[in-house]
C-alpha cells in the first residue's frame, strides 16, 4: 500500500493533473484495492467535515490580511522604511530585503506573496544602486520563505489541522527558528559582502531623525504582529480569532498609511478567494486520502515497513530528511507537505518523535523546496520582477540561503529544543 | 460558442467570489464583534460554528473561480517539455479526470445533505442550527464546481479540435504560480 501510494502520487502528479484532485484519486484507489470496507461512502462526509471547520478559515483571514497590507502600498513603504535602518551593514540594502520579508511573513504567512512583494519594491533599488543581481535577487528569494515558518504561518495551520497537533503550540515552535533563520540570512549577508564588497553595493547610513521618521511606519505593522501573535499565546484568542484581530489591523493600518478604496477591497477579496480555494482542494482531498489509509491498516503496515527496514531511528530520520530535499526540486511547498503528511507523520510519530517538532523540521525543508531549482516558486516570482537577466543569477544567489536552511536542519536535528524550548515553556 | 461559454463561466464566477468574499469579510466582523462583546460580559455564542458553516460554503463555491483562474496547483514539469499540441493533450487529460473527481465527489455529498432533509437534523450545538440551511448551499457549491468543470472540459475539447491550442491554454493551461498572486 506505501509502495501504490508513493508511485501512485508521483505518477499522477507528473501527468500534471490538479494536486488536489490526485489525493482523491489514491483515496479511492486505495478504496477500490486495499480496503475491506467501501471508504467512499464516507467521501461526503469527509468533504463537509474538512471544509466545515473554524480553524481552517483562519486562512482566508491570514490571505486578505496580507493582500490588504500589499495592494493598499504599505508593503512598499515599509521597505523603505527597513532600508533607514539597516542599510548601514556590509550588503546595505540587501538587508533590507530580508527584514521586509521578515516583518511581512509575520503578519501574512504567505511565502510567495511575500517574495513578490519585495522584489517589486526592491528590485529598481537594486539596479540604480548597483546591486550584485546574483545575491541581491537571492536574498529576496530566500527571505520570502520565512512566510511560512514566522507565525502566524498558513502551512503550519494546515500541519496542525492534517496531524491534529495544537496550532498555538505549533505556532509558539516557530518562533525562535523563523526569527533565528532571519538573522542567520543577515549574518551570512554580512559575511559575505565583507569577503567580497562588490557584492553588496553601497552602504549607506541615515541621519537618526530620518531613522525615527520611519519607525513610525513600522510600529503599526509590528504591533499587529504583537495583536495578533500575543493574543494566541496568552489565550485571549483562538488563531481564527487572531486572525480576524488582523484583518481589522490591517484596513486600520491600510487606511492611515496607505490607500483604501473599492476596487482595491475587490481585488483583495478576489486574490483570496483564488488562494484559499486552491488550498482548501488540497486539504479537503488530503484529508481524505489520510482517512483511507488509516482505514485500510496504514499504522500496520508502516510498522511492518520499520521493521523491514531495520536502520535505527536517526537513520530512518535521516533517510526522511533526504527525502524531503529531494522531492522539494520537483515539488512546492504546500502540496509537498500535504502529499506526504499522510505517510510520513505518522511513521515520524511512530519513532517516538514529537509531531510539533517535525512540524518544523518539515517546514524547513519545505522553505528550501521554495528556493531549489527546477521547480522553485519563490525563484520565478523573483525573476519574475526583474527586468533583465537570467533565471540563473537567482538560482546561484540563493546557494548561500540554502547553506543556512540546511545548517538550520542539521540543528534542529541535534537539538530539538530550538523548536521545543517556548511550546513546553507555555505548559 | 466555445469562447462565449468560457467567457460567461469567467464573468459568472467572478460575480460568486465577490459575493463569497464579502461572506468571509462579515464573517471577520462577526468574529471580532464576539470578541469585544466577550470584555463586557455577553457574547453571541455559536461563531465558531457558523464560521465553520461559512468555511464550507465559500471553500464549495470558490472551487470553481480557483479553476477558470487556473489557480489549482499543478507540477508542470513533464508538461512543460512538449510542445501546443502535447501541452493541449496533457491539460485536457488532467480536466478530464478533474471533472471526473469532482463529480464524482457532488455525487457523494448529495447523501449527506439528503440524510440531514429526511432526518430534520439539526446541529448538536446551542444553536441548534438545520443542517439544511447550511449544507444545502454547500452542496450546490459543488454541484456549481461540477457544472463549470464539466461546461470548460467541453469548451476547451471543441477548442483543441478546432486546432485553436493557444485559446484552450488559455482556459485550462498551467501557468507559472506566479501568476495568481
Amino acid at each position: 500500500m506505501i509502495t501504490y501510494t508513493a508511485v501512485g502520487l508521483l505518477g499522477l502528479l507528473a501527468l500534471s493533473i490538479p494536486v488536489g484532485i490526485v489525493l482523491f484519486l489514491l483515496g479511492i484507489g486505495i478504496d477500490q484495492f486495499f480496503s475491506a470496507f467501501p471508504l467512499l461512502r464516507g467521501m461526503g462526509a469527509l468533504v463537509w467535515s474538512s471544509s466545515n471547520s473554524a480553524t481552517l478559515i483562519a486562512i482566508p483571514f491570514f490571505i486578505l490580511l496580507g493582500e490588504i497590507l500589499v495592494r493598499s502600498g504599505v508593503a512598499a513603504r515599509t521597505y523603505a522604511a527597513l532600508d533607514k535602518w539597516v542599510s548601514w551593514l556590509p550588503g546595505g540594502l540587501i538587508h533590507a530585503n530580508i527584514a521586509t520579508a521578515t516583518m511581512f511573513s509575520a503578519t501574512s504567512g504567505s511565502s510567495v506573496a511575500t517574495a513578490a512583494t519585495v522584489a517589486t519594491v526592491a528590485m529598481p533599488q537594486a539596479e540604480k544602486l548597483g546591486y550584485d543581481p546574483k545575491l541581491f535577487s537571492g536574498a529576496i528569494a530566500a527571505g520570502g520563505t520565512l512566510g511560512i515558518m514566522i507565525p502566524p504561518s498558513i502551512n503550519l495551520i494546515v500541519y496542525g489541522f492534517l496531524t491534529q497537533s495544537s496550532i498555538p503550540q505549533l505556532f509558539l515552535a516557530g518562533l525562535i527558528p523563523g526569527l533565528g533563520l532571519a538573522v542567520a540570512f543577515v549574518i551570512m549577508t554580512a559575511v559575505i559582502c565583507t569577503i567580497r564588497p562588490s557584492l553588496g553595493g553601497e552602504r549607506r547610513s541615515f541621519p537618526w531623525a530620518a531613522r525615527m521618521g520611519a519607525l513610525l511606519q513600522l510600529v503599526p505593522i509590528l504591533l499587529l504582529f504583537a495583536a495578533i501573535v500575543g493574543s494566541i499565546y496568552k489565550g485571549w484568542a483562538t488563531p481564527t480569532e487572531a486572525a480576524a484581530i488582523g484583518v481589522a489591523g490591517a484596513f486600520v493600518i491600510a487606511l492611515i498609511f496607505g490607500r483604501v478604496d473599492v476596487p482595491m477591497i475587490g481585488l483583495a477579496l478576489l486574490g483570496t478567494i483564488k488562494v484559499t480555494s486552491m488550498i482548501m482542494l488540497i486539504v479537503i482531498g488530503a484529508s481524505f486520502l489520510n482517512f483511507t489509509l488509516a482505514s485500510a491498516g496504514l499504522g500496520r503496515e508502516l510498522q511492518a515497513f520499520l521493521n523491514g527496514l531495520g536502520l535505527s531511528t536517526v537513520a530512518t530520520m535521516l533517510v526522511i530528511v533526504l527525502i524531503y530535499i529531494v522531492l522539494g526540486f520537483f515539488i512546492e511547498t504546500l502540496s509537498l507537505m500535504v502529499v506526504t503528511i499522510p505517510i510520513i507523520v505518522p511513521l515520524v510519530v511512530e519513532m517516538g518523535y514529537d509531531p510539533v517538532w517535525f512540524g518544523i523540521l518539515m517546514i524547513v525543508l519545505v522553505e528550501m523546496a521554495l528556493i531549489t531549482p527546477p521547480v522553485g516558486l519563490n525563484l520565478y516570482v523573483v525573476q519574475g520582477a526583474r527586468t533583465s537577466g537570467n533565471l540563473s543569477d537567482v538560482m546561484l544567489g540563493v546557494i548561500p540561503y540554502v547553506i543556512v536552511l540546511l545548517l538550520m536542519a542539521a540543528a534542529l536535528l541535534i537539538f530539538p529544543q530550538i523548536a521545543l524550548f517556548l511550546p513546553q515553556l507555555l505548559n | 460558442m466555445a469562447d462565449s461559454v468560457l467567457r460567461i463561466l469567467r464573468i459568472l464566477n467572478r460575480g460568486v467570489a465577490y459575493l463569497i468574499g464579502i461572506m468571509l469579510l462579515a464573517c471577520a466582523a462577526f468574529v471580532l464583534a464576539d470578541i469585544v462583546l466577550r470584555q463586557v460580559g455577553a457574547s453571541f455564542g455559536g461563531t465558531d460554528e457558523i464560521s465553520g458553516y461559512v468555511m464550507a460554503i465559500a471553500t464549495a463555491w470558490g472551487m470553481g473561480y480557483a479553476m477558470v483562474e487556473l489557480s489549482h496547483v499543478r507540477i508542470d514539469l513533464l508538461r512543460q517539455q512538449v510542445d501546443a499540441l502535447g501541452r493541449s493533450l496533457f491539460d485536457i487529460f488532467a480536466m478530464i479526470v478533474t471533472t471526473g473527481v469532482i463529480l464524482l465527489i457532488a455525487y457523494e455529498c448529495w447523501p449527506v445533505l439528503a440524510r440531514s432533509i429526511t432526518n430534520g437534523s439539526t446541529a448538536n450545538t446551542p444553536l441548534e442550527t438545520p443542517l439544511v440551511w447550511v449544507q444545502g448551499p454547500w452542496f450546490a457549491g459543488w454541484v456549481w464546481f461540477g457544472i463549470v468543470s464539466t461546461l470548460t472540459t467541453l469548451s476547451a475539447l471543441s477548442l483543441i479540435v478546432q486546432g485553436r491550442f493557444s485559446e484552450s491554454e488559455q482556459a485550462i493551461g498551467a501557468f507559472g504560480e506566479a501568476d495568481m498572486l
